[in-house]
């Protein structure tokens, strides 16, 4: 078990050091200078060579990348060039907002999408399994902000359910859950889409398998076949797929926290995109691949669980 | 294969996917003849008019006409979001079918570096591009193939490896064959059906990350019409003018609902599993 | 198994998550929404956009101040300094400092050391985004720990205007920057009557009152600054009464609603920002004289006012902001007239229109600027191909001279010489040493500017500058557009504790008298 999942670490670990190396590349290429950020509009020359000397970034290339490298790998990526404050306390700041979000959606997402891809599938070609399916192909079909857009008038400007500032007081656990609702149920419906449609068929799929026949033929009761067995060899699919679709999840969120005005991942890697902010998008990249790496390990360890045949592999 | 259109037409979702795209292919190629005005016309007294009247769906904050914006908008949507996949089909096709042929050191590189891409969602990475390209079409199309790219190299990698060990390829290269015309007369046919219908699904995907990345700001520059960017405008008009928002975003839902109906009743009619009930 | 690793999960969602402590107050605090996604830097000498510029009014003082709610050089009036006096040929100044003025925190009294270290942080490249300002400064020194003398190389126009609670004058702690270092930018410590609490980043800077402020305790218990990026988000908390007061759009469609709001107020305010069209007359194609004067001809600037609407905006009248000392109403501008515009466009050598690659931000408020301009030159045959670029980008470039034309909107002290001096003296062309933002590389009225700055006679100094706006409209070095003024709402009962006509930090300045009624 332990040795499993530190062998997958230890595979993760060439994917980090690639994504570390292409981030640095990609940050160092895009134009715009930060010393000009950091100084406004009326800055001379002098002034933004001075501000360049201080922060960094009139060293050679490759010595930025090695100091880059060596203080990743200890975790520390340095301190924002906007507040000057560490990233990981930044990222920090706002963890809990995209946390929040994105297991919200997810729950949404699984209690809507799998009982109904279920209901569906054992109703082939019936009316409800019609209905699901055109339903959810509208569901992701539904570009996040304009879904977000389409609630928020409703909701937040209609019919005043919901606040239209999502930034909540992380203390106040009511506040955090009010402001909550309007954002997850944008990101919730669109994965009760996909999962609806992934339970769906691998429901269809396991309930086809021959010794589900033979279970039925046996005289099992429909009942337990389904729920049992069918399920059981279902949840395999079911999990990769929610497990996939947490990035899909995550790079969403950046159009839900616009829409939304929600704090998180997503709006700070657009303000560091748009000041420039070397060290803060450096960090975040390489954050946004670690969460993934590290779902995509959650999500095989529950393989093992669901299936034991997989662990022993 | 005629069965196999048969089959796709039966379904009447289907149906009305591919009815829904083809009204917005016509819309897009008629644009200049069919749109009631110059897309990028400014008449300032008549800014931010409610639908109705000399303009149909109203206007924006300049006064440009919502819906010739509208019709040209479909031309960008549509002209990016295939530009993209057909530019990811092709290269993640050719790296797919490669490595599973190859397979190996090489096999195993080329996979890393797919999963690199894969680590990243796809929205920020499309992001990250656009912002050290520049917002301009061509760009759109590389950041968001790029985006497609590693999806499409796994589908076209695993029948390959499969197909690889098949007996008619084993023949085909006991008879001398070249691994040229292995690979594109045996095997290239025999996973064209499965990267097509993903091809389709995927198209849907492009017209959506095209539309979000507009929404950010990261769109085809003005004066240009772009579903995605006429969303954004209208959202910060929203209070004074809710439609500038809701068109749009109906436009771009059309779409891509559309593309998602097609792409799965190809899939449907395509996947051996489903067809055998 | 699952459940270990909801436990797990639950203990990282725990370690990760950021407490902040609530500050209780008895007094009301004041919520304002800001256009903004994060305030920037709050060492005043570093804040250099609206966002910071409004925040810091508030918690820095300088030796003297504009009086509040006015952008009048004639009423500066005391502030740390109580009195000042000036040597009969204008180079030295001495100031006498206001005894105990506290700083916010346990950081004591100011002095004139304090001082002395402000302005020279203030002055220097590494330390200042304002060092520019401060070039005729010789020394600053203190005289006693009540007295500051300043010398200067040569007179300036408004020397009080550079040490204004604005820009580049604001006194902070010595104390306080020796010890926070990097750190002051978003720890600040200064005199005003509100302090920093802490900042939550992409979500607001909570401010709180400075009891021991020298004018008296505030009537605020503190201020929520919210950062509320989208104006739909934040015009629909100021009518669910979520804000106090807001940051307003300078558009008429806004204002008319706004006004409509019940118990709402809005407040339209001095300084105007001018939009200006710097054109780069040493490059084709705008070396030609008659293709800058067919861009002139093509501008339209009463449609531009149309766009915005006359309560926020008014046309712009010459290449310096109406209102700032020197300023002249009738400096010659070209009329809109297509037709002139399109025969001097053929007499150029483009009979059929010609095609300029512009570089321009995507800021919001500047891009749909440019996109009527955009379509106003199209009627003339004048085709933008617009390059957009992020907005620190956009400032880059144009730095790099990589714009032929350059669309910029700004606002100065108000006096002529600073604008003069950094848009149009051949001393601040871009890619040059000593470059602020000379886009145009007008060199032609270097001697008026230069004459009118060390001018002692009053009226020689007027001459020259109204006749430096006169050459740079007439060699049509830029072609100014429109101003546009500042825009807040706020509910009926805030009470700003004076009246709103101006505010030099393009915000309304929150006082001691300051109140929610």
């Amino acid at each position: 078990m332990l040795g499993f999942v530190l062998r997958r670490l230890l595979a993760a670990i060439p994917t980090l050091l690639a994504v570390l190396t292409l981030v640095f590349v990609i940050v160092r290429v895009v134009p715009g200078d930060p010393a000009l950020v950091i100084l406004g509009d009326q800055a001379t020359p002098e002034a933004t060579a001075a501000v360049r000397e201080r922060l960094g970034l009139d060293r050679p290339l490759l010595v930025q990348y090695f100091d880059f490298l060596g203080s990743a790998l200890q975790g520390d990526f340095g301190n924002s060039l906007v507040t000057n404050r560490p990233i990981l306390s930044e990222v920090r700041a706002v963890l809990p907002h995209t946390v929040d979000l994105t297991l919200a959606s997810m729950v949404i997402g699984v209690a809507i999408g799998v009982p109904v891809g279920i209901w569906a599938a054992l109703n082939r070609n019936g009316v409800i399994d019609v209905m699901a399916r055109l339903l959810s192909l509208i569901g992701l079909s539904f570009p996040v902000f304009v879904s977000g857009v389409f609630l928020l008038l409703a909701f937040g400007l209609h019919w005043r359910l919901f606040p239209v500032i999502g930034s909540a007081d992380l203390n106040d656990p009511l506040d955090r859950l009010h402001k909550l609702v309007l954002p997850a149920m944008t990101l919730g419906l669109l994965m009760a889409a996909y999962i609806t449609r992934v339970t769906r068929s691998a429901m269809l799929q396991s309930l086809g398998e021959d010794y589900m026949r033979t279970a039925r033929a046996k005289g099992v009761p429909r009942r337990r076949v389904v729920w049992v067995h069918g399920l059981r060899n279902a949840a395999l699919p079911i999990v990769t797929v929610v497990g996939l679709y947490v990035g899909i999840l995550l790079g969403n969120s950046v159009l839900t926290e616009i829409v939304f005005n929600r704090p998180g991942l997503g709006k700070i890697i657009v303000g560091a995109l748009n000041q420039r902010d070397y060290p803060m998008l450096q960090g975040l990249l390489v954050i946004y691949c670690f969460l993934i790496v590290i779902v995509n390990l959650i999500t095989d360890l529950l393989y093992g669980v669901i299936d034991p045949r997989v662990k022993a592999a | 294969m005629k069965a196999l259109l048969a089959k796709v037409w039966a379904n009447p979702m289907t149906f009305l996917g591919a009815l829904l795209c083809l009204a917005i292919v016509l819309a897009a190629v008629l644009a200049p003849w069919i749109a009631p005005y110059d897309p990028a016309d400014q008449d300032i007294i008549s800014r931010l008019q409610p639908p109705g009247g000399a303009y149909p769906f109203g206007t924006d904050q300049f006064g440009r006409d919502i819906l010739s914006r509208l019709l040209w908008g479909a031309r960008i949507s549509l002209t990016v979001s295939l530009g993209a996949i057909a530019v990811a089909v092709v290269i993640g096709g050719t790296i797919g079918m490669l490595a599973g042929y190859i397979g190996g050191t090489f096999d195993l590189l080329v996979m890393q570096v797919m999963d690199v891409l894969l680590s990243f969602p796809s929205l920020i990475l499309g992001l990250i591009v656009v912002a050290l390209l520049g917002p301009d079409l061509i760009n759109l199309v590389v950041a968001i193939a790029l985006t497609a790219i590693a999806p499409f190299a796994r589908v076209a990698r695993a029948p390959t490896m499969a197909l690889k060990e098949r007996a008619f390829v084993e023949a085909g290269r006991a008879l001398g064959f070249s691994h040229p015309r292995i690979l594109f007369r045996h095997i290239l046919p025999n996973i064209m059906s499965e990267v097509m219908v993903m091809a389709s699904l995927w198209m849907a995907t492009a017209v959506r990350v095209e539309a979000s990345l507009s929404f950010i700001g990261l769109g085809v520059k003005p004066p240009t019409a772009t579903w995605g960017g006429m969303t954004r405008d209208g959202f910060e008009n929203i209070l004074d003018a809710p439609w500038l928002a809701i068109l749009p975003g109906l436009a771009i839902l059309l779409l891509v609902l559309g593309l998602n109906m097609v792409g799965d009743g190809l899939r449907d009619a395509t996947d051996p599993r489903l067809r055998q009930e | 198994m699952i459940r270990r690793f909801g436990f797990k999960a639950a203990i990282l969602a725990a370690a990760l998550a950021f407490s902040t402590p609530v500050f209780a107050q008895p007094l009301p605090i004041l919520r304002v929404g800001m256009a903004a996604q994060d305030v920037g830097r709050l060492d005043p000498h570093f804040a250099v956009s609206t966002i910071d510029r409004v925040v810091v009014a508030w918690m820095f003082n300088g030796l003297v101040r504009f009086k509040p709610g006015s952008i009048d050089p004639a009423e500066i009036e005391p502030d740390l300094a109580q009195s000042w006096e000036r040597s009969d040929d204008g180079l030295t100044w001495t100031f006498h400092l206001r005894p105990n003025v506290a700083f916010h925190g346990n950081y004591g009294m100011v002095t004139a050391d304090d001082v002395v270290f402000s302005l020279k942080k203030s002055s220097t490249a590494a330390t200042s985004a304002f060092a520019a300002d401060f070039a005729a400064f010789e020394t600053i020194e203190a005289v006693d720990p009540m007295t500051v003398r300043i010398k200067l190389r040569n007179p300036v126009p408004s020397l009080l205007g550079i040490l204004t609670n604005y820009a580049g004058g604001y006194i902070v702690s010595r104390r306080a920057v020796e010890e926070r270092g990097a750190g002051f930018v978003r720890s600040p410590i200064g005199t005003g009557p509100f302090m920093l609490d802490h900042v939550t980043p992409n979500q607001s800077a909570e401010l709180v009152a400075h009891e021991g402020y020298f004018r008296g305790k505030p009537l605020l218990g503190g201020i929520s600054y919210r950062f509320i990026p989208s104006d739909a988000s934040r015009d629909l908390a100021f009518q669910a009464g979520e804000l106090d007061v807001n940051y307003g759009r300078a558009d008429q469609t806004w204002v008319n609603r706004t006004r409509q709001l019940p118990n709402v107020t809005v407040d339209v305010f001095e300084p105007g920002e001018l939009t200006e069209l710097s054109l780069n007359i040493t490059r084709p194609p705008f070396n030609d004289i008659r293709v800058r004067q067919a861009l002139a001809h093509a501008v339209n600037r009463a449609e531009f006012v149309r766009w915005r609407g006359a309560d926020v905006s008014r046309e712009g009248q010459s290449v310096v902001p109406r209102g700032y000392l020197g300023f002249i109403n009738d400096p010659g501008l070209l009329p809109h007239d297509i037709n002139r515009a399109k025969a001097l466009l053929a007499e150029a050598g483009y009979p059929n229109g010609l095609t300029i690659r512009v570089i321009h931000t995507q800021l919001p408020e500047m891009l749909s600027g440019m996109q009527v301009l955009q379509q106003q030159l199209r009627r003339a045959g004048i085709t933008l191909d617009l390059n957009i670029v992020e907005h620190a980008t956009f400032h880059q470039q144009i730095r790099q001279d990589l714009s032929p034309m350059v669309y910029y909107s700004a606002a100065r002290f108000p006096v002529a010489d600073i604008f003069l001096t950094q848009f149009f003296h051949s001393r601040s062309i871009v890619q040059t040493p000593t470059a602020v933002t000379n886009f145009s590389h007008c060199d032609k009225a270097d001697a008026q500017i230069d004459g009118a700055r060390v001018a002692t006679d009053l009226v020689e100094q007027r001459r020259l500058w109204a006749e430096a706006q006169r050459i740079i409209v007439r060699e049509v070095c830029a072609v100014p557009v429109i101003e546009t003024l500042l825009v807040f709402g706020r509910r009926n009962n805030v009470d700003y504790g004076y009246e709103l006509n101006g505010s030099m930090s393009l915000g309304p300045l929150i006082t001691e008298k300051t109140r929610l009624r």
